[in-house]
């Protein structure tokens, strides 16, 4: 039987269920890096499971709730909800195309998402705030933009090195816990069998 | 509660909404950044209404406080200029970036701290409650509000994890790469026990028919007072004036 896949069939139940799980697994893992004192931010982990398993909608709607959520308490926040929905998309459409079932190619898909959400966020960042985002990484814009670079492309090289490092490490993990599913679980999902297959092999 | 509390909770949601989405507005209608920064204050006076000055200042200086200030410091020092105010090597502070910074700030301030106040003075119950209302389907409801229910329960669990893994002999502190090692055990466990767990949810809300067609009743309402109307024709007023002002000026 041919699994049907799109905006209108994604959003089954147990896939709906996924997306709390997927929010809460964004600022629970957060904060377990805070609590272990670790030098990355890792706030897009529960994004990443739930594009991988659940597709490119459900992670993109994991996104939006995720930066709602947020900005409850701080709303700055909102203004950087595309750049969630960037990530959950592009994971969710490399997943589909098999991207996530070999260490090495998890590694590239690091690349092309630190691409897409250094392209989405860039923009929003210096348009919408000048160029800085209230966190530690505003230093290295500084240093960027005191080397003599302009605003663009400052904030362009911060934003792609601080993605390719903390969406490999993100994507890493998230590809280890997914391996880990049961089969069962993962067959009642419309993406899981993609990593079912690999498995059997 | 006292009286002006008691008005100011009890408002529709949408009605506050309406005022918090004024008091954004005023600030791009307005020119200068005068008006927009005093937006701040004015969310203040409302929380000290509606008895929530506290939580609100605390959590505007957290949002608010470190990404104004590097702002500031970004566009004093590299924002193209020629006026310069001072100067200490080859950094140069130049009037026409805090200029910019001022106007930028000032739009994020007022934004920020009347979405925050928003937040404050409404129950997300009620909230999602007049969603509904509109026409938001019960499906989306349910996501934001399962979510807000989720993470407390994760958070406690992430560590009763620790504690586990603890006592197996996982280190937790010291060396960055113990730390690093200590993070696998600690999330896959929290992770694959609540994915597991939805199974189980996915019974319970089937068999309460979540997934049926047809209207739904809800046990929680929530009703808009007789002020409403008043709230929202003042509103209306104000801003008809406001642009009358800005257009006339």
């Amino acid at each position: 039987m041919k699994i049907k896949r799109g905006v209108k069939h994604d959003f089954t139940l147990i896939a709906i269920l996924l997306i709390p799980i997927g929010v809460a697994i964004n600022f629970v893992g957060a904060q377990i890096v805070n609590l272990l004192k670790l030098p990355v931010y890792l706030d897009t982990m529960g994004t990443a499971l739930t594009a991988m398993i659940g597709g490119p909608w459900i992670g993109m709607a994991t996104g939006i709730f995720s930066n709602l959520v947020k900005s409850l308490l701080n709303p700055v926040s909102l203004a950087f909800t595309p750049v969630q929905m960037a990530v959950g998309l592009t994971i969710g459409l490399l997943s589909m195309a098999g991207m996530f079932t070999k260490v090495w190619k998890v590694l590239v898909a690091a690349v092309i998402v630190s691409l897409a959400t250094t392209i989405v966020a860039s923009p929003i960042q210096v348009l919408m705030f000048g160029g800085a985002t209230g966190n530690s990484s505003d230093a290295l814009v500084a240093t960027f933009l005191a080397s003599g670079q302009q605003m663009w492309t400052a904030v362009f090289s911060t934003k792609i090195i601080n993605e390719l490092i903390d969406k490999s490490i993100c994507l890493l993990i998230a590809y280890f816990i997914v391996i880990k599913m049961s089969p069962r679980y993962l067959s009642k999902l419309n993406y899981g069998s993609i990593f079912i297959k690999k498995k059997a092999s | 509660m006292n009286k002006i509390q008691q008005f100011i909770v009890n408002l529709y949601p949408t009605t506050k909404f309406l005022i918090v989405l004024f008091l954004a507005l005023s600030a791009f209608i307005t020119p200068g950044y005068i008006w927009s920064y005093l937006v701040l204050p004015i969310c203040m006076f409302l929380a000290y209404l509606a008895g929530c000055f506290k939580e609100f200042s605390n959590l505007a200086i957290k949002a608010l406080l470190l990404i104004v200030l590097f702002i500031f410091l970004l566009q004093a020092f590299f924002y193209p200029g020629q006026e310069i105010l001072w100067q200490w090597g080859i950094f140069s502070v130049k009037q026409e970036g805090i200029q910019f910074a001022l106007s930028l700030t000032s739009k994020i301030v007022a934004v920020a701290s009347s979405l925050l106040l928003f937040f404050r003075i409404t129950k997300v119950k009620d909230l999602v409650s007049s969603l509904e209302k509109l026409g938001l389907s019960p499906k989306v409801t349910f996501i934001f509000l399962s979510t807000l229910q989720i993470i407390p329960e994760m958070q406690k669990s992430t560590h009763v994890i620790m504690d586990a893994q603890k006592t197996r002999g996982v280190e937790t502190e010291g060396k960055l790469m113990t730390r690093v090692k200590a993070f696998v055990p600690i999330l896959s466990p929290l992770v694959l026990g609540s994915i597991a767990s939805t199974e189980e949810r996915v019974l319970t809300l089937e068999s309460r028919a979540f997934s049926a067609k047809g209207n739904k009743t809800s046990l929680y309402q929530v009703n808009k007072t007789k002020h409403d109307l008043k709230v929202r024709i003042l509103l209306l007023i104000l801003f008809i004036l406001l642009i009358v002002w800005r257009v006339l000026s």
